[in-house]
């Protein structure tokens, strides 16, 4: 017999609200239909497979480092520079300044529009609302400029490809990433007794000329605290230091800068991007945990890895995040248990692991526990009003408003995914704002805002919610409502 | 449609819009407001308070060189940018010191990790993820629900970490009319408790920013002209018994690679907007002026020689300004390097001599009585070695 209640619930709880029609479709097997989205596999997105690929970002921002590094150099060397070249310094400035900007904030802008298109379009919103939250667990964040370009590749060619599959590799994948080597400064990290630190100009010049120094414990402190074990899984700095040290010479393909600018921009994936440079790599065993990783050269680090992601106090963080992404702010212990157990003895398969999730009662117990972030409730509305297509640029400014704008999260820690960091006065108000104005550019005199919201919410929708949209003075105030209401804000 | 000022001032009546008068003489350490404007894009220092009493400045500055006519004299050195009179004002009414040839610990030139070093307050660029004023409010006795506000639509990093802060920003979307909102409120008190209570405290802040004025900013697409209309909103919050004590604005436009004017020009305009918007804050604050202090930083200076654009680029040691009742002013602080070529710094700029974070923990410890082990360690990490400029403010 259809569930429409539970069609409704899975639907804003696992994907990002039903389009049109769509509900009724899942009603026959809601929990089935959850389920069937968990497979490894699933075709890219139109929109995300037409992106350019992170070789391509790389050179991009490489020919935007050098010149900057033009610009903000010696002032002897600069002006010598300009006058051999017969440019001026002033010229070159603002050169860069459009360069950044038209390769750049251009380039973010295009990846968010695929991204909202593949999630406002998708037939497998579970699967998408899974690449937003994996992406978000191993966060790469323009916010940091060396970064800048690559949030996109990275979400395309290390979480995608691994959100139904093992754990494990989606970690190989992240930390072998230009985009997580840079944003983590792995790139710049450098054995104290490696032969790059004995004989510095064996260190590979940075696109900005200069050579790294020292060791840099950015991405083996992430690994450990963001990644996989969690600020208290047990780990302590001197386990920092080992990792640090067991991950020099993790970096990306970029030998010869001048040579790469005046290549063809290939097809390569990232995760293809990266490069062991063993003059770079600390030599010898190192200890971990406890354990003794006496490989030489990139096996250390992916025994390493292989290893933090068997713990168990990885499954009990992969757990509790999960949990708290799909169930509440405050996981239930008794579904995290559950789910912590799944990832272990599954060696943590990620469709395993979410089977659990779904499995969860408390998971269908408790009804708009979540308040949805600024993303996925534009994704919601977008989906409910069976938009088709997005015109360029669109949603970028009324994210951000709303506080997200994609790829951008502040830190790397990625989005808060608790309801204190969303449902804040000025955040909230930004939505109504939203609402009211995408409700107005929809309203027709033959749209009828109760049938959209019986269409995206079911039963669910509360008679209070029904009787406000009744008795609004007009199809926009009626759709604005439903768009405002909390049954459309939370999940 | 009525728009927001209309909408709110009727929604939630006079008790929002009403503020207490703070009494002289009895204020204790919550009665202290510190407002940090930061100019993104490096502020000509040279321009905006031109040393012009140093034997190198007219040659070395050229075409840029300001004359005396341009400027409003500070003593024997100094000059404010005659753009700036309501600052001379309140240098003379002993409320500004300008400060010159300071920097924090960076001494590369690129903005984004220039503006990283000046607001995580760490030694290096992406050191951390959260900012020294938010480490400071952390220290404080936690006494109202929001430490801090930032009057932008994300909090920005020198106002980011731990203690709980709000944002206020001029919103790009269109009002959301009286009607839709009251039928909203009715729904949320009768569906959502969580969401009514957030939605009467989004209503009770843009009262407190829409009676300055802000209401007209909505849709302005005026950029940074809006200043003097956010510096407005920020007094409010900051008068606001129950509001936040500390604020933070941005202001920019002041990456002055072409053409950027002497006496009158782009950066003559925006000194102008800056004049005015921190003028604009005093007198909102009214008597609470008196207690207040106002940190008006940028990332790094700019060369100290014009480029062949009438321009400058990236350089080092910038100005800086205190403001606010609070201050002992009056003065300018400075350590002059001079300007001849031996006296810059890689032949290029001017040379830092002061860093900004002695000054800002001059303020954090003397005005919001932030301890000084706080200020040492989580404020600014390992820091102990600066120590804070003394005497900044009034006994």
């Amino acid at each position: 017999m259809p569930d429409m209640t539970a069609a409704a619930l899975a639907a804003h709880r696992f994907g990002f609200g039903p389009r049109p029609g769509e509900l009724r479709a899942i009603a026959d097997d809601p929990r089935g239909w959850v389920k069937s989205q968990l497979a490894p596999t699933q075709a890219l997105p139109a929109a995300i497979a037409a992106l350019p690929p992170a070789e391509d970002d790389l050179l991009a921002f490489g020919r935007w480092l050098v010149q900057r590094r033009l610009n903000n150099g010696n002032a002897q060397q600069l002006e010598q520079r300009a006058a051999r070249q017969g440019v001026s310094q002033q010229l070159q400035m603002l050169t860069t300044e459009q360069d950044f900007i038209q390769n750049f904030r251009q380039r973010v802008s295009n990846a968010v529009g695929a991204r909202l298109e593949a999630a406002m379009l998708t037939d497998a919103p579970v699967h998408e609302r899974l690449v937003h939250f994996w992406s978000n667990h191993f966060t790469v964040s323009t916010v940091k400029p060396a970064a800048i370009a690559l949030p996109p590749s990275f979400e395309k060619d290390a979480v995608r490809p691994h959100v139904g599959g093992r754990f494990a590799d989606m970690l190989l994948a992240s930390s072998k990433h230009p985009g997580m080597l840079i944003y983590l400064d792995n790139w710049l990290s450098i054995g104290p007794h490696s032969l790059a630190a004995r004989y510095p100009e064996r260190a590979r010049r940075l696109p900005g000329g200069q050579r790294p120094t020292g060791i840099n414990e950015n991405l083996g402190r992430e690994i450990m605290e963001l990644h996989t074990l969690g600020v208290h899984g047990g780990y302590t700095q001197a386990d920092v230091q080992a990792l640090a040290a067991i991950l020099t010479g993790w970096t990306y393909q970029r030998a010869n800068l001048r040579m790469l600018l005046n290549q063809d921009v290939g097809a390569r994936n990232g995760e293809q991007l990266f490069e062991f440079d063993a003059a770079a790599h600390e030599p010898g065993a190192q200890t971990l945990l406890g354990r003794t990783y006496a490989q030489d050269g990139v096996d250390q680090g992916e025994a390493a890895l292989r290893d933090l992601a068997a713990r168990p106090a990885c499954a009990h963080f992969i757990a509790t995040k999960l949990c708290r992404h799909y169930i509440d702010d405050q996981p239930p212990p008794a579904a995290v248990e559950r789910v912590a157990r799944a990832f272990a003895r599954s060696d943590g398969d990620l469709r395993v692991t979410m089977e659990a999730v779904v499995d969860s009662p408390e998971a269908w117990a408790t009804p708009f526990a979540k308040f949805k972030q600024p993303e996925e409730y534009a994704i919601t509305l977008l989906r409910a009003a069976n938009v088709q297509t997005l015109p360029p640029n669109a949603g970028v400014g009324a994210l951000m408003a709303m506080g997200q704008r994609p790829y951008a999260a502040p830190g790397p820690d990625g989005w808060a995914d608790i309801s204190d960091a969303w449902l804040t006065a000025d955040l909230v108000w930004k939505r109504l704002e939203f609402a009211q104005r995408f409700a107005e550019r929809l309203a027709r005199a033959d749209i009828d805002p109760i049938s959209i919201g019986e269409a995206s919410l079911g039963p669910r929708m509360s008679d209070e919610t029904r009787t406000a949209v009744q008795r609004a003075e007009s199809p926009a105030q009626g759709l604005a409502i439903l768009f405002a209401a909390p049954e459309i804000q939370r999940r | 449609m009525l728009n927001r000022r209309h909408l709110l001032a009727g929604a939630t009546g006079a008790a929002a819009l009403s503020f207490p008068v703070f009494a002289f003489g009895q204020a204790h350490s919550t009665d202290k407001r510190l407002l940090v404007i930061i100019l993104r894009g490096a502020l000509d220092g040279l321009a905006a308070l031109p040393p012009i009493g140093d034997p190198n400045y007219a040659n070395l500055r050229g075409g840029l060189a300001l004359q005396r006519a341009d400027v409003l004299p500070l003593d024997s050195t100094f000059a404010l940018h005659k753009s700036l009179p309501k600052l001379k004002a309140m240098y003379d009414a002993r409320e500004l010191i300008p400060i010159h040839a300071a920097a924090t610990g960076y001494r590369d030139r690129s903005h984004f990790d220039g503006q990283n070093v000046l607001e995580s307050g760490a030694a290096t660029p992406f050191a951390r993820n959260n900012g020294w004023l938010n480490a400071a409010l952390g220290a404080l006795p936690q006494s109202r629900p929001d430490m801090g506000v930032a009057l932008s639509e994300q909090a920005p990093l020198v106002l980011r970490g731990a203690a709980h802060v709000a944002t206020w920003s001029p919103s790009v979307l269109p009002d959301v009319s009286n009607d839709t909102v009251q039928r909203l409120l009715a729904l949320y008190d009768a569906r959502d408790p969580q969401l009514a209570s957030v939605l009467h405290a989004a209503m009770g802040a843009n009262a407190v920013a829409m009676d300055s004025g802000a209401g007209s900013m909505n849709n302005a697409g005026g950029g940074y002209r809006q200043i003097a209309s956010l510096a407005q909103v920020a007094a409010r919050f900051l008068k606001d018994p129950s509001g936040p004590i500390a604020a933070v604005m941005d202001m920019g436009g002041w990456d002055t690679h072409a053409n950027q004017g002497a006496a009158q020009g782009a950066l003559a305009r925006n000194l102008g907007l800056l004049d005015d918007g921190v003028d604009a804050f005093r007198t909102e604050m009214g008597p609470a002026w008196a207690n207040t202090a106002v940190i008006v930083v940028t990332e790094f200076g700019r060369t100290a020689a014009p480029n062949g654009a009438g321009g400058t680029d990236h350089g080092t040691a910038a100005a800086a300004l205190l403001a606010g009742g609070a201050l002992r002013g009056g003065r300018v602080l400075a350590d002059w390097p001079g300007l001849s070529s031996a006296a810059l710094y890689q032949n290029r700029d001017l040379k830092p001599t002061i860093d900004i974070r002695a000054v800002i923990k001059g303020v954090l410890a003397d005005h919001m009585r932030v301890p000084n082990a706080a200020l040492d360690s989580i404020v600014f990490p390992d820091s102990a070695s600066i120590r804070p400029v003394q005497s900044l403010l009034r006994a």
